[in-house]
């Protein structure tokens, strides 16, 4: 094998040439979105491909410019849609926005990937009956592209946060518990609870966590199993306005308290969407009400994203 | 169809027993038939993997479920659920050095410089002994071997070894000793995290039964 230097002309690893009918599909599928984005009153915003590194998280792929600014290329549209709506666009509610395009994160050893993306934001609409818009637009979404037996995954990073207070964890053993929950590891959850969790309510509400997902026609059984343990108002109020969500959303749903993995400024329901023929999630979202404040116009907002990349290879578009 | 990737080697016959106790079984004895993909009824098939391989097969896909060492699942650094302890296949990851050496002594690591260089360590684990060493600060020479690896430290490779030791026999047989533990490692049941979304009504039952 020669040497990597010798061979300057392939892409990166995590990066990729569509050509020809790969590229055709892709387009196609874009396009297909953009209509359901369209229809349900999105408009479309076209953020820069790089921009301050302070707007992204430690993922984003940094670089000093001339001036020894630290510069970034974009990492996540929804830090940048935030931006915009918190600038631009400040006041003006509800906002509803969609876009389009690549974004580059760092790995884990240094490498880069690229994944291309589409995905939506509603600002300025703090209600259940808008993370309930955003969850039947996923779901529309994934329909148009003809996938069937796609599923979402529902849950909330609020409740996860209210029994973490309830029970004073540290942010190192929050930490733990939350990756514990996420990984569904049921022994390490209960060895963790045992050594460093208070006995209490708040603990046998964490330990319920790691529990499988149930059909949203078996959430309300799921959430009044989880209300009777809840340990603060805080936590009820989350678990009722899961259900509130659920009551009102459309698609094929599942409910998962133990579905805590999200981008870190998720507030509220988080999701993740999967469909039949990839092994990882094709997308999520979730409710951040604190990071427009960090743009200096505090308002609650609600999007997701989707992976086209990863999607593009399975859809079936007529 | 549930595809359960099976790890060749010593944990092969406890997997098989749970399973078989939860009423999937092979309808070839893995352990003797060449076949790769063996059917287990209408309902599962096993393929049998080098435990190594176990998290890949099943973050990527292509099976729904596996069974491979906590040491395994950890090294791979795989996207996976971890829902079942299963108990057997205990052992540990441990850091050892020659009796009597520098690295021998705990303080000798906090304080690696007494060598006037970094701490050499060997290890099939490199991503595991990084990270360990990394948490505490020290610098390490890290060497990636793929076997013998209690040799390195013997013959004078490295100053360290991390490797898994199930009774201790073989390092004492070497002349060296157990400076510290970086991971109890027992068998864990991993499962493909889109399938455990997709597949949940499939899955359950099986889960249910293992656990």
């Amino acid at each position: 094998v020669p040497d990597d230097a010798q061979q300057p002309a392939a892409p990166l690893p995590g990066t990729q040439d569509l050509l020809f009918e790969a590229a055709r599909r892709l387009r196609r599928c874009e396009a297909a979105l953009c209509r359901v984005f369209e229809a349900a009153q999105y408009s479309e915003v076209i953020p820069p491909a790089i921009e301050s590194a302070d707007v992204f998280g430690p993922e984003a792929f940094r670089a000093l410019d001339r001036g020894g600014r630290l510069v970034a290329l974009r990492a996540d549209f929804t830090a940048q849609v935030a931006r915009i709506a918190a600038t631009r666009l400040a006041g003006v509610s509800p906002l509803r926005l969609y876009y389009r395009g690549s974004i580059v994160r760092r790995v884990e050893g240094g490498s880069v990937y690229e994944r291309l993306q589409a995905g939506c934001e509603l600002v300025g609409a703090p209600g259940p009956d808008a993370d309930a818009e955003l969850l039947s637009l996923a779901s529309a979404a994934l329909a148009a592209l003809g996938l069937r037996s796609a599923r979402i995954s529902v849950g909330t990073m609020g409740y996860f946060a209210a029994l973490i207070r309830a029970a004073g964890c540290s942010p190192r053993l929050a930490g733990a518990l939350s990756d514990a929950v996420d990984r569904k590891d049921l022994p390490m959850l209960r060895g963790l609870c045992e050594r460093e969790v208070p006995p209490g309510k708040a603990r046998d509400a964490i330990l319920v966590l790691a529990q499988p997902p149930r059909p949203q026609r078996q959430a309300a059984q799921l959430l009044a199993q989880a209300e009777a343990l809840a340990p603060s108002d805080d936590a009820r109020a989350a678990l009722q306005r899961i259900a509130a969500t659920l009551a009102l959303a459309k698609g094929d749903l599942e409910v998962d308290l133990g579905e805590v993995r999200g981008l870190g400024y998720y507030t509220g329901i988080v999701f993740n969407l999967y469909a039949q023929g990839a092994p990882r999630p094709v997308g999520g979202g979730g409710r951040y009400d604190s990071l427009l404040g960090r743009f200096g116009d505090p308002r609650p907002a609600v999007g997701f994203s989707l992976d086209l990349d990863a999607l593009a290879p399975l859809a079936e578009l007529s | 169809v549930i595809t359960i990737a099976l790890p060749k080697g010593r944990l092969q016959r406890p997997v098989l027993e749970r399973f078989a106790a939860a009423g999937v079984k092979p309808e070839e004895d893995p352990a003797t038939t060449r076949r790769l993909i063996i059917p287990a009824g209408a309902q599962a098939r096993f393929v049998v993997l080098k435990d190594a391989d176990v998290p890949l097969y099943v973050e990527r896909g292509a099976a729904e479920l596996g069974v491979c060492g906590l040491d395994q699942v950890l090294e791979s650094g795989a996207d996976l659920l971890t829902p079942i302890d299963f108990g057997f296949g205990k052992c540990r990851l441990c850091l050892a050095a020659p009796r009597g050496s520098k690295a021998a002594q705990q303080t000798a690591l906090a304080d690696a410089s007494e060598l006037g260089r970094s701490l050499r360590v060997a290890s099939k684990y490199p991503r595991l002994t990084a990270k360990w060493f990394a948490r505490r600060g020290v610098p390490v020479d890290l060497v990636h071997l793929s076997g013998s690896v209690e040799l390195a430290a013997v013959s004078g490779l490295t100053d360290a070894i991390v490797d898994l030791v199930e009774t201790g026999r073989t390092l004492e047989e070497n002349g060296l000793v157990i400076v510290d533990d970086l991971l109890q490692v027992s068998a864990r049941l991993v499962v493909n995290r889109a399938a455990y979304r997709l597949k949940v009504e499939e899955l359950l039952p099986l889960l249910e039964a293992l656990g």
